[in-house]
């Protein structure tokens, strides 16, 4: 595939890999001295997000499986999402001709329920678990389990919680990507924690490189308001997660989400979400106590999906200013 | 190890995937969102919407023996009928709906240990969107139980004495820092706890399956630990009254407290009154 022209057949072809690896660009302005941090723009996917990767992975296994596609004719995708992973994948099921329903955690900002629904889903939103059993399989994993057992003619849940191909999709671009525009020189990988297939994939495959390379992974604080992103106490929830694959876990107070991605935004020039927001304050912070001669920090998606979001939580933005 | 105190109400997964079909077992789906059943529930359950069947819809109070009664009958349930209730949230609503039948006098009616979550993980536990159709019975409450209900009145009287009260909310509602959970409809003017009341979040009951704890486990964390005592009246409360029927079920008919009851008027009704003494950290 020449990318030089870029002109593409098809917008599958725009998913990111080695060859067609989304922009790593240099922080000039907020880095402490001595160190160099760069960020990964998975904004610059097709489709906005890091997410792109697992759900194109987890479809194409689930049509090589013959889980989708012409033998299982007017079988749909069924998944628990907090937004980004379902927009891949309505995008990417539109594509392909798959219905598609995602099950949201009503906490999820408003753009991303209506753009799930402008491509094309069929939205459910379930109420966020009020004192929740810690691992404990309610709320939008129930549902959408629900579904694909209720009326596994219908639709099948590639779950990403527990899907290997979550994993393996980092594997296979994300990690040989950041090698590759590094030329090797990657010291430090920061991350959040989800899913957990970005920081594993990313660990696996660097770590097999240069066993040396630090994993950082940052989380919020619990009780937090950051979709997509859990503290280690919420992680029961993935069955993706190995912690000795990670050398060092930071908990960043959740409000500097959203007001560190509007630094970003201001100095950098990065339309950063607040979960870049928050993995950039904990590079930061790792950066004031030693050197870091090159961090790649994982941007997931960008500050359009949040703008409600950011309302709340950044004081002197106004609606109506 | 020993057994629960009453085994005989609660049902194992397995047990269930062999009586689908016996007849007079009836199954009964209560969840805190509705959605689920729609979605898909076990195969000949009817499903239970807390807040427009089992309230009643004027005053706030539980539905009437009445209104019980045609409930049940509509859906073809018989007084002599073993009743399995089960939802989501590790059984909180199921719970409550176990406490309903009991006010009611229901002779056999048990609760499936582990609820919706752990049937849906487990193979051969089928699920399916069908709503299976019964003849109407002509279901009859016998006698109504009043004596597992707690009222307000009681629980100020417990608080005075110092007699054992129960707070199953989680740690915030407790100490106030919230006075409930974000995004709930159903509140309170203000946040605390009842005086003199314990703090034991309803989830210490459970294992991460949904499950019940062991009889040995429970003992050690209510009787041991929290230093609740069997044989003392006990109220156990919460915001809305289905947590606490969950944790009410596990001191009654697990652990055998004689006499334990459901405030399930709980905070929304008591963080609301006039004068009513709050302790707050």
């Amino acid at each position: 595939m020449d990318h030089s022209a870029r002109v593409y057949e098809d917008i599958t072809q725009l998913l990111p890999d080695e060859e067609n690896p989304s922009p790593i660009v240099r922080l000039n302005r907020l880095v402490p001295e001595g160190s160099q941090l760069w960020a990964k723009l998975e904004w610059m996917n097709p489709f906005g997000s890091v997410k792109d990767r697992a759900a194109w992975s987890m479809i194409r296994d689930l049509e090589k499986r013959g889980e989708l596609g012409p033998s299982r004719p007017g079988r749909g995708i069924v998944e628990p999402t907090s937004g980004n992973t379902g927009l891949s994948l309505t995008a990417l099921a539109g594509v392909r001709g798959y219905p598609m329903l995602a099950v949201v955690p009503s906490k999820v900002p408003e753009e991303k329920k209506v753009l799930l629904q402008a491509f094309g889903a069929k939205v459910e939103v379930v109420p966020d678990a009020l004192c929740p059993l810690p691992g404990s399989e309610d709320g939008t994993i129930g549902l959408a389990k629900t579904h694909a057992k209720a009326s596994a003619d219908r639709w099948v849940m590639p779950n990403q919680y527990a899907n290997p191909q979550n994993v393996e999709a980092h594997v296979r671009t994300t990690g040989p990507e950041i090698w590759r525009q590094t030329g090797g020189k990657v010291t430090h990988v920061f991350t959040s924690l989800g899913t957990c297939g970005t920081v594993m994939g990313l660990s696996k495959f660097l770590k097999g490189k240069n066993p040396s390379v630090k994993i950082v992974a940052v989380q919020p604080t619990p009780g937090h308001d950051v979709p997509g992103i859990r503290n280690v106490s919420e992680l029961d929830v993935s069955q993706l997660f190995d912690p000795a694959l990670v050398d060092e876990i930071l908990e960043v107070d959740f409000e500097l989400a959203y007001t560190v991605a509007v630094e970003l935004a201001r100095h950098e020039g990065l339309r950063a979400g607040p979960s870049s927001g928050l993995i950039f304050e904990g590079a930061r912070r790792i950066a004031r106590k030693g050197p870091v001669p090159f961090g790649v920090m994982i941007f997931c998606d960008d500050a359009f999906k949040y703008a409600s979001n950011m309302l709340k939580h950044v004081p002197g933005l106004k609606a109506e200013p | 190890m020993a057994d629960y105190a009453h085994p005989e109400v609660l049902v194992s997964t397995d047990w269930l995937k062999q009586n689908l079909k016996t007849p007079g077992v009836r199954i009964v789906e209560v969840d805190v969102d509705p959605k689920l059943y729609a979605a898909g529930h076990i195969p000949g359950a009817v499903g239970w919407d807390w807040t427009t069947q089992l309230n009643d819809q004027l005053r706030r109070d539980i539905v009437s023996k009445q209104e019980f009664e045609k409930l049940n009958s509509e859906a073809g349930i018989k007084n002599s009928d073993t009743v399995v209730i089960y939802g989501d949230s590790s059984n909180w609503f199921a719970a409550f709906g176990f406490w309903l039948y009991k006010i009611y006098g229901h002779k056999d009616v048990r609760l499936l240990n582990g609820g919706r979550a752990k049937w849906l993980n487990e193979e051969g536990a089928p699920l399916t969107t069908e709503i299976q159709k019964f003849s109407p019975s002509q279901y009859k409450v016998p006698s109504v139980d009043a004596s597992i209900r707690a009222k307000v009145a009681e629980v100020l009287t417990a608080s005075e004495k110092r007699a054992p009260l129960v707070d199953v909310r989680s740690p915030d509602e407790f100490t106030g820092k919230v006075i409930a959970p974000p995004g709930m409809s159903e509140t309170a003017q203000r946040g605390g706890h009842v005086p003199g009341a314990t703090s034991i979040p309803w989830s210490t009951a459970v294992t991460p399956e949904n499950t019940f704890k062991s009889p040995d486990e429970l003992r050690a964390i209510y009787l041991d630990q929290k230093r609740l005592d069997p044989k003392k009246a006990t109220i156990a409360y919460c915001r809305i009254g289905e947590r606490s029927s969950h944790t009410w079920f596990v001191l009654k008919y697990l652990l055998g407290f004689k006499d334990v009851k459901n405030y399930d008027g709980s905070w929304t009704e008591y963080g609301n009154l006039i004068g009513a003494p709050i302790e707050k950290p």
